[in-house]
């Protein structure tokens, strides 16, 4: 019954014609406020006084634990919302890290939850530069059990990695098929690090911490050491597999991490224009792709993978398609609920699109949420307030669904938190549309694999 | 040969330009502080000289360069406008934080404190109850980074990958 339920409100997403569908205008940057009619606005929340207010977002899954937690970029803070009622959200803590004045850098960029046993912990990772303090700082991790009660957060550890200072720009909690919680992290080197959580959370020797390294095989080390960017990490239920998919510098690769100890290489995406890759996000069965590269005017690519994860191509070159919000701006990070994209599209706001035909991608939904200036992106000196004149890394950074009620949630580096609802969207659960129920939403208790 | 004047003129301009442009260049030297949210329009900046020594260079007894430094100051308002406080005073602060140096009280004008001896260390001003407190534990008002802690390797660091501007 609940497929049933599930599939007719897969059709019956208002499909609105916007910008980038074949043949529609982009609209003015004037004229980029509200929305979609079928996308509605739960709550917004102005959660910093300064000019960026917010990097990533993250939001649990559970519908008994309504927070969520949204990383304060350059304010090297975070801060946990319960969102029991999501139209009001209730800030329960803002932690930031000591002498906050006194440190340099992107700050808390990326945040991620996750469970061992019967507690809930959250890690956030920061980011200092040269000449600051907690250079080496990757993440700091947080037993988050007892919410709403703020007063029983309690920091449990820090993961330093001096070798590389700089910190973790983009993290992955990952529920292993072994039945391990594992954290990769991207570091200024040509590998992504795999921490064991369960050993970070009991403390002991840091160095027994990591249990393996990914490496990546696409280095483009005329622009840094050509390391990772970020990663989605997933159960391949039809081959029998945990996956990493890397995006990083010199383009994207997927490995077989069933062992995360000694990974092994499947494939590559690379090829004119995909040296800066930034996010590589599968479909639930791994067989299509959604993938992101960081500059103006490049849109979202869509993959057919079978050739690749079915060991007959090593690097594959050519996208079957692509989307974007407005070809002028840069759609960012993205969460796949198959067929639904979400997407945190930078300038232009929140935007969904889906995958029917993955040929041929269709604008949903959208809401701007950015209300800023078109090319006064992050990106200037720190000393100037950060802004640049060219840069359109402004706007929408992170997205999340919770797939039981499908609450969007967005960070907004601009404007701050905002909550959604779109018509015809209640939920995600891959089995009601004959797909595996693998997304970045993890089943702590239980895995990828019923044990 | 008499080098044609313009030629001459030139790197004169230049230098002229330079010199000019105050604080806006900044050798290995120079310490740009930056305000704290408690005394945001506040301005400041801060030169490491060489301590008094017979020899041409100051060094500790272990080789490290012993540094006065001279800091500039101005905006800051009266310390007791943001409290219980009636001076502000400079530290050499090492990069983890740990310790606390304490150089002398500043003031707005040129005040030139010292001695300092770290290779990278954080300058940073606060307000304190009075003139010779023995820690810190009154807002920062100013703070710099010591011009060699900008020579730490960030080639690999993936702030947004160097592809912002």
């Amino acid at each position: 019954m609940r497929g049933t339920l599930a599939l007719t409100a897969l059709f019956a997403v208002a499909a609105p014609v916007l910008a980038q569908d074949a043949g529609m205008k982009v609209p003015s940057f004037d004229q980029k406020t509200g929305g979609s009619p079928n996308m509605t606005l739960v709550a917004h929340v102005v959660n910093h006084p300064g000019a960026w207010k917010a990097a990533d977002i993250e939001i649990e899954e559970e519908l008994s634990r309504p927070y969520l937690y949204l990383s304060g970029f350059v304010n090297n803070d975070f801060q946990i919302y319960d969102i029991k009622d999501p139209t009001h959200p209730k800030m329960l803590l803002d932690w930031s890290i000591e002498n906050p004045e006194l440190h340099r850098g992107i700050g808390a960029m990326d945040g991620k939850y996750f469970k061992i046993g019967t507690h809930y912990y959250y890690a956030q990772s920061f980011q200092f530069m040269q000449g600051s303090p907690d250079t080496d700082l990757g993440a700091v991790i947080f037993d988050v059990t007892g919410l709403p009660d703020a007063a029983t957060v309690k920091e449990v550890a820090r993961i330093r990695y001096p070798a590389s200072p700089g910190g973790f720009h983009n993290t992955f909690a990952y529920k292993h098929s072994d039945g391990r919680v594992l954290y990769f992290a991207t570091v200024g080197e040509s590998k992504a690090i795999v921490y064991d959580l369960a050993k970070v959370v009991a403390g002991g020797d840091p160095a027994s911490w990591i249990v393996g390294d990914v490496p990546n095989p696409t280095p483009f080390r005329q622009n840094g050491a050509g390391g990772y960017h970020d990663f989605y990490v997933g159960y391949d239920v039809g081959r029998l597999r945990d996956v990493f998919y890397g995006a990083g510098l010199g383009g994207y690769s997927a490995w077989d991490v069933t062992r995360p100890e000694a990974p092994v290489q499947l494939f590559t995406i690379t090829g004119l224009g995909f040296d800066i890759a930034h996010t590589f996000t599968p479909s639930p069965d791994g067989n299509y792709a959604v993938t992101e590269t960081e500059y103006q005017y490049t849109p979202l690519r869509i993959w057919d993978l079978k050739e690749g994860q079915d060991d007959q191509r090593q690097n594959l070159d050519l996208p079957i398609s692509a989307w974007t919000a407005d070809w002028r701006d840069l759609s960012h990070n993205h969460e796949v609920r198959w067929p639904f994209v979400f997407v945190s599209a930078y300038e232009d706001g929140l935007f969904v699109f889906d995958l029917k035909n993955p040929k041929v991608p269709r604008t949903d939904g959208w809401f701007y949420t950015c209300h800023c200036t078109h090319e006064h992106g992050f990106g200037g000196n720190p000393n100037a307030g950060w802004e640049s004149t060219t840069s359109v890394e402004q706007g929408a950074f992170g997205v999340d669904v919770r797939n039981a009620d499908g609450l969007i949630v967005l960070s907004d580096m601009r404007t701050g938190l905002w909550l959604f609802r779109m018509k015809g969207f209640d939920g995600w659960n891959g089995k009601d549309i004959g797909m595996p129920n693998i997304s970045s939403v993890q089943d702590w208790d239980h895995g990828p694999v019923p044990r | 040969m008499q080098r044609p004047r313009h030629l001459v003129l030139a790197p004169c301009l230049l230098v002229t330009l330079l010199v000019g442009a105050g604080t806006a260049v900044s050798g290995p030297f120079d310490i740009p502080l930056l305000p704290g949210p408690k005394v945001p329009t506040a301005e400041g900046e801060a030169r490491l000289l060489f301590a008094s020594s017979p020899f041409g260079v100051a060094v500790t007894v272990d080789g490290r360069h012993r540094y006065d430094i001279r800091i500039a100051l101005s905006g800051l308002p009266d310390p007791t406008s943001l409290g219980a406080y009636h001076a502000y005073v400079a530290w050499e602060v090492s990069t983890d934080l740990a310790d606390w140096h304490r150089l002398g009280a500043v003031q707005n004008g040129t005040t030139t404190v010292g001695q300092t001896s770290r290779n990278k260390f954080l300058l940073v001003i606060t307000a304190e109850p009075d003139s010779m407190p023995s820690d810190h534990s009154g807002p920062t008002v100013m703070h710099g980074t010591s011009p060699s802690g900008w020579l730490q390797t960030f080639m690999t660091h993936p702030m947004f990958r160097g592809i912002s501007q």
